[in-house]
């Protein structure tokens, strides 16, 4: 069959020119229906995941190469996952490559909650803080502060308005992954911005 | 145990916050929180949150030149193709005459070849085409299946009302080749049952062919064709045909399985 698209550890820049080969009408009309109607989706979740809006432009152009590239093989039942899915994979191989101190990927919960647990703070009572007095860019922060595997479950959910199953197929991780991440993703920024106040 | 039991409390709050929860879980924590204010303080601080989140946090939206990019590369891929056919009708358009020529010419030789053609049954190789074609299309459709189910005893009176005899449905699950669901396919004028199996992100799409459809070779043959594979063999009369994106060693992996499990149940019907 068609041979996989671009490396995984290519430059996004140079496999966005060297171009996605010879793409039929069909595959151009699927790429019409499939992927642009959610290239505002896929944009958010690459700027959420890199932290400003050139790496996220670049690599969401990758991935709608790479996207177009699969788009005749692939069989797509949920076309947002789908295409969220190689989003992740593409910004997950960048960040690894350009900015590897920030990225923990791991499917290891454990280590994640590690992580995590660096993060919140020893507020005791975290529930009681008032989440309406913080301000936009506290809240921003605050999910910038998240690790990538908290931050993209609640960025797909509460921002991208993705259901649980959604989730789950475009992180590839069973739903109870899901849950559990989501779920300690608010905690954490409930409890950063508990602190602040 | 008590830790785990609030745990799973905690993950159904959230569901229930994301709308994920039916009905009955609905009602379940809503009684919950009503008689649990530390249960209830916390949902409404998830609820706060929630609501900040749509109030302070805008949906991203794509910039324009980054569209047009992505716009103007998938329309580039294409005409990169050297094989991009000229619409005819347009040539045509030039040369009026000829083309009436010509289109006799076709007219004649297409008449003549399905002339010879009527009545018979289709020949190996349309049957070949027809089976690829039904495997890509439902590839590209992401409808592979006109009966979505993983269960065989729901597949087989399914295609019982559609096409006469019984089809051999058989679980494969346990050998890796779940069963994804049923459709029926038309290769010459003839119904004809397909079932489509699962193994990793490729299909099988196996039809089993009406006897008289002109196969006739019993022990499994294996070509490929516009890059995938097929593999035909025949049962006790009943010609077989499979098609996949699979690697060509896997989908013999799968016919012998198929052909296992399909005489285990012939041999044992009682069980069944």
């Amino acid at each position: 069959m068609r041979p996989e698209p671009a490396d995984e550890g290519q430059n996004s820049r140079r496999a966005v020119s060297a171009g996605a080969g010879v793409v039929s009408e069909l595959g151009r009309r699927r790429f019409t229906e499939m992927v642009l109607p959610h290239l505002d989706d896929a944009y958010g979740l690459a700027r959420w995941l890199t932290g400003n809006r050139a790496d996220a432009e670049d690599i969401v152009q990758d991935a709608c190469m790479r996207a177009l590239a699969s788009l005749e093989t692939a069989t797509i039942q949920q076309p947002r996952a789908w295409l969220l899915t190689i989003v992740r994979n593409t910004a997950f191989t960048w960040l690894a490559k350009n900015r590897p101190k920030t990225v923990l990927l791991t499917d290891d919960e454990q280590v994640l909650e590690v992580a995590a647990a660096k993060l919140a703070s020893a507020s005791p009572n975290p529930e009681e803080a008032l989440i309406t007095a913080a301000d936009q860019a506290a809240l921003k922060s605050a999910i910038e502060a998240l690790p990538h595997l908290f931050r993209e479950v609640i960025v797909m959910r509460d921002i991208n308005g993705l259901s649980y199953r959604e989730i789950a197929a475009a992180i590839s991780a069973p739903q109870g992954t899901v849950m559990s991440r989501l779920a300690r993703a608010r905690a954490l920024l409930i409890d950063g911005l508990g602190s602040r106040n | 145990m008590r830790e785990l039991q609030s745990d799973d409390r905690t993950l159904l709050l959230h569901a229930a916050l994301d709308g994920e929860l039916d009905a009955v879980g609905m009602i379940e924590i809503e009684a919950e929180l009503a008689a649990d204010p530390a249960l209830a303080a916390k949902y409404a601080g998830l609820v706060e949150l929630r609501d900040a989140m749509r109030t302070c946090v805008p949906r991203e939206v794509a910039p324009d030149a980054l569209r047009a990019r992505v716009i103007s590369m998938a329309r580039t891929s294409g005409a990169a193709s050297p094989t991009v056919p000229v619409p005819r009708r347009a040539r045509w358009r030039d040369a009026p005459y000829r083309s009436l020529a010509a289109s006799l010419m076709i007219g004649v030789v297409l008449g003549a070849g399905a002339y010879g053609r009527f009545g018979a049954p289709p020949a190996e190789d349309d049957v070949q085409q027809a089976i690829v074609a039904g495997f890509i299309r439902g590839r590209l459709s992401g409808q592979p299946v006109d009966v979505v189910t993983s269960d065989r005893h729901t597949v087989k009176p399914w295609l019982a009302g559609k096409i006469s005899g019984a089809t051999t449905v058989v679980d494969l699950a346990s050998d890796g080749f779940p069963l994804v669901g049923g459709r029926i396919d038309v290769i010459g004028k003839a119904p004809v049952a397909t079932l489509v199996y699962q193994r990793r992100e490729h299909q099988i799409a196996l039809s089993e062919l009406p006897t008289s459809a002109g196969v006739t070779i019993s022990e499994p043959t294996r070509q490929s064709r516009n890059g995938y594979s097929l593999l035909r063999w025949a049962d006790r009369g009943r010609p077989y045909e499979a098609v996949s994106d699979l690697p060509p060693a896997e989908l013999d992996a799968f016919g012998a399985a198929f052909r296992r499990a399909a005489a285990a149940e012939s041999e044992g019907p009682n069980l069944q």
